[in-house]
């Protein structure tokens, strides 16, 4: 992701640079053709400075004769040091001999070169126009220029000269108008360098960006070649491209960063939330498998296999609290009690974990030996609350026990502070009527009375723990009902009634675990 | 020597006070489950520590109240002479009768 930024900042810095630097190339260029013009139009104008008091002594020799004494006197304020010209001849036309016959300031070069004097004035000079030529290979370099008045054969020619500086370098004035130019002035349209009149740079030709242009000077031509002394346009667009680029640098490694960073908080999110998941995975597994010993125990401490009795039915179903991992209280019992009887005992001790279920265990064991000593319920009961209250406890305990007299279609039934269980038969369903004691644990010399009840044939017996009728915010009664309302209708077998008990009335998120256990006559 | 504890989850409240008489009223609100019933036996043995004469569970503002809860109001009767329960909701009151422990936990009125 962050490499990604990176790219891309650095693409889209290095368009705007490239983008800014063309817009600043082609203005830098367009600048440069308008200077040269103007510096063309600046140069071709010095040519009537040049060209009037030249024209107007040939005029003036002409008009009188070739008077020496009046050109001196007519050109004198031209000439000299900081003047216009360095010389100023005068040469008489037409005669086999060209010589000067009046020179003003110093000894023009053409005058001591008469073959080259004669070729100049007749072969390559035109009257009414300046005419160039120029020493550019002697040791005093110059620039001559010759006017002659036009229509007049043998007339004269006034011929000045100017010299160039040796080496041809000339820096242009700071204050000039032209000061953030060099430039290069050729003669004619060359641009040898042996047509150099003269220059800003040290080497040439000039390099780099450059415009040219061509100025008509008299009868001839220079060229000019320009290139930009720094920046035309101002150094802010000469230094835009690097503003952008340092500017797209900094926000593309700031961007990068950012980006880094988010990914890196992304990732550690992820890992997070992938530490988070596997935790709560492992949690979920302990807890399972946790929750899976609990009922696992729980079941040990239960009775295996209930015992098989003649002309009586028998089913149980232990139901486990649904969430939680405690081991619940309750427990339930039957016992051959010999003589076609049969010892039930349902139990529950408050509270969960591992002390309840363990309390369970010895209580359920307890009451297995008084029971198996012959007891009667109320006496097992009794005996078995002595048995808790003998030593410091905080917990109690309700049991139902219940003696069955199969043959005979009788119980005898006595209640520590359990619920009474339901009996069903023809005529529908109702609980047994009890004489409720206290729990087990909860009083000292506590008694018991038991209630014998007859019981119809193939009637149905359903006793079972508070989980199986106990709702939040609801009375007691209401639960019962509902059980009792479940139990009855079309005839069931045993198992098929305890599971459609266990699964009708026990909610999905019940809180409390139950016991239920069913005993039905045969006969 | 007013104080309160509360059991958001089990929305479980006990309150701790004394009656005109002098006498300590435990005042519980809420539904009393296995999850609350831990924190009352430690409200109960605190005020059994001063060892009083009688001791009041107002249970009137007590909706619910399961084995784990009743076993929490027996043990009291053990530290203490004269455990009363007062107003118990209908809720309440079934859940004693049919454990039998109204001779053991005295209801009033």
């Amino acid at each position: 992701m962050a490499v990604t930024a990176l790219l891309v900042g650095l693409v889209v810095t290095a368009a705007l640079v490239l983008t800014s630097l063309a817009v600043y190339n082609r203005n830098e260029r367009r600048l440069l053709k308008l200077r040269v013009r103007e510096l063309s139009l600046v140069l071709a104008a010095t040519v009537p400075s040049i060209q009037t008091p030249l024209a107007s002594a040939a005029e003036l020799a002409d008009a009188t004769g070739g008077s020496a004494q009046k050109f001196r006197a007519f050109m004198a304020p031209y000439v000299g040091a900081g003047r216009q010209f360095s010389s100023v001849s005068l040469w008489p036309l037409g005669t086999s001999h060209l010589k000067p016959s009046a020179v003003l300031g110093g000894t023009p070069a053409l005058e001591s070169m008469p073959n080259r004097a004669k070729q100049f004035f007749t072969h390559s000079t035109r009257s009414g126009v300046l005419n160039l030529t120029s020493f550019l290979n002697s040791p005093h370099p110059a620039l001559g220029f010759d006017f002659s008045a036009p229509g007049r054969a043998h007339g004269f020619a006034v011929y000045a000269e100017n010299p160039l500086p040796a080496n041809r370098r000339s820096k242009l004035e700071k204050n000039s108008a032209f000061s953030d130019l060099n430039y290069a002035l050729y003669l004619g349209h060359s641009r040898r360098s042996g047509d150099i009149l003269v220059t800003s740079v040290k080497d040439l030709p000039i390099k780099g960006r450059q415009a040219s242009d061509v100025v008509p000077f008299g009868a001839g031509v220079f060229t000019v070649v320009v290139s930009p002394n720094g920046s035309l346009g101002g150094t802010f667009f000469k230094d835009l491209p690097w503003i952008i680029a340092l500017a797209g640098l900094l926000v593309t490694l700031a961007v990068a960063w950012m980006t880094d960073r988010l990914a890196h908080d992304r990732q550690r999110a992820e890992d997070l939330a992938g530490i988070l998941d596997r935790v709560a995975a492992e949690n979920r597994d302990m807890y399972t498998e946790q929750r899976g010993i609990s009922q696992t125990l729980q079941h040990a401490l239960l009775p295996d296999t209930l015992p098989s009795v003649d002309g009586l039915e028998v089913n149980a179903r232990y139901i486990p609290a649904a969430s939680g991992v405690d081991i619940g209280g309750d427990w339930y019992d039957i016992l051959d009690a010999g003589e076609g009887r049969v010892l039930l005992l349902v139990g529950d001790v408050s509270g969960h974990g591992l002390s309840a279920a363990t309390t369970m265990a010895s209580l359920r064991h307890a009451a297995l030996a008084y029971a198996a000593l012959g007891s009667r319920p109320a006496r097992v009961l009794a005996t078995l609350s002595d048995f808790v209250n003998s030593k410091p406890h905080t917990y109690m305990a309700t049991v139902l026990c219940a003696l069955i007299n199969v043959d005979a279609h009788q119980m005898t039934v006595a209640s520590a502070g359990h619920l009474p269980p339901l009996l069903i038969d023809g005529e529908g369903g109702q609980f047994v009527e009890l004489d409720v004691g206290p729990a087990v644990g909860v009083s000292n010399d506590a008694r018991y009375q038991e209630r014998t009840v007859s019981v119809a044939p193939n009637a149905t017996l359903i006793a079972f723990t508070d989980g199986l009728v106990e709702r939040r915010g609801e009375v007691l009664d209401i639960g019962l009902a509902r059980l009792r309302d479940a139990a009855i209708g079309p005839r069931l077998s045993l198992e098929d009634l305890v599971s459609k008990l266990a699964r009708e009335l026990t909610s999905e998120d019940h809180q409390d675990d139950t016991a239920i256990l069913g005993v039905q006559w045969l006969s | 020597m007013a104080e309160l504890e509360s059991d958001p989850a089990a929305e479980f409240v006990i309150y701790t006070h004394l009656d005109p008489t002098g006498d300590p009223i435990i005042t519980l609100s809420g539904e009393l489950d296995i999850a609350g019933a831990g924190s009352l036996e430690k409200a109960v043995a605190a005020i059994t520590a001063e060892g009083p004469v009688r001791l009041i569970f107002d249970l009137s503002e007590l909706r619910f109240m399961d084995s784990a809860g009743i076993a929490v109001l027996v043990s009291a009767t053990k530290n203490v002479d004269a455990v009363t329960l007062r107003n118990p909701t209908v809720v309440v009151r079934r859940v004693l009768e049919l454990t039998g422990l109204s001779e053991v936990l005295p209801i009033e009125p």
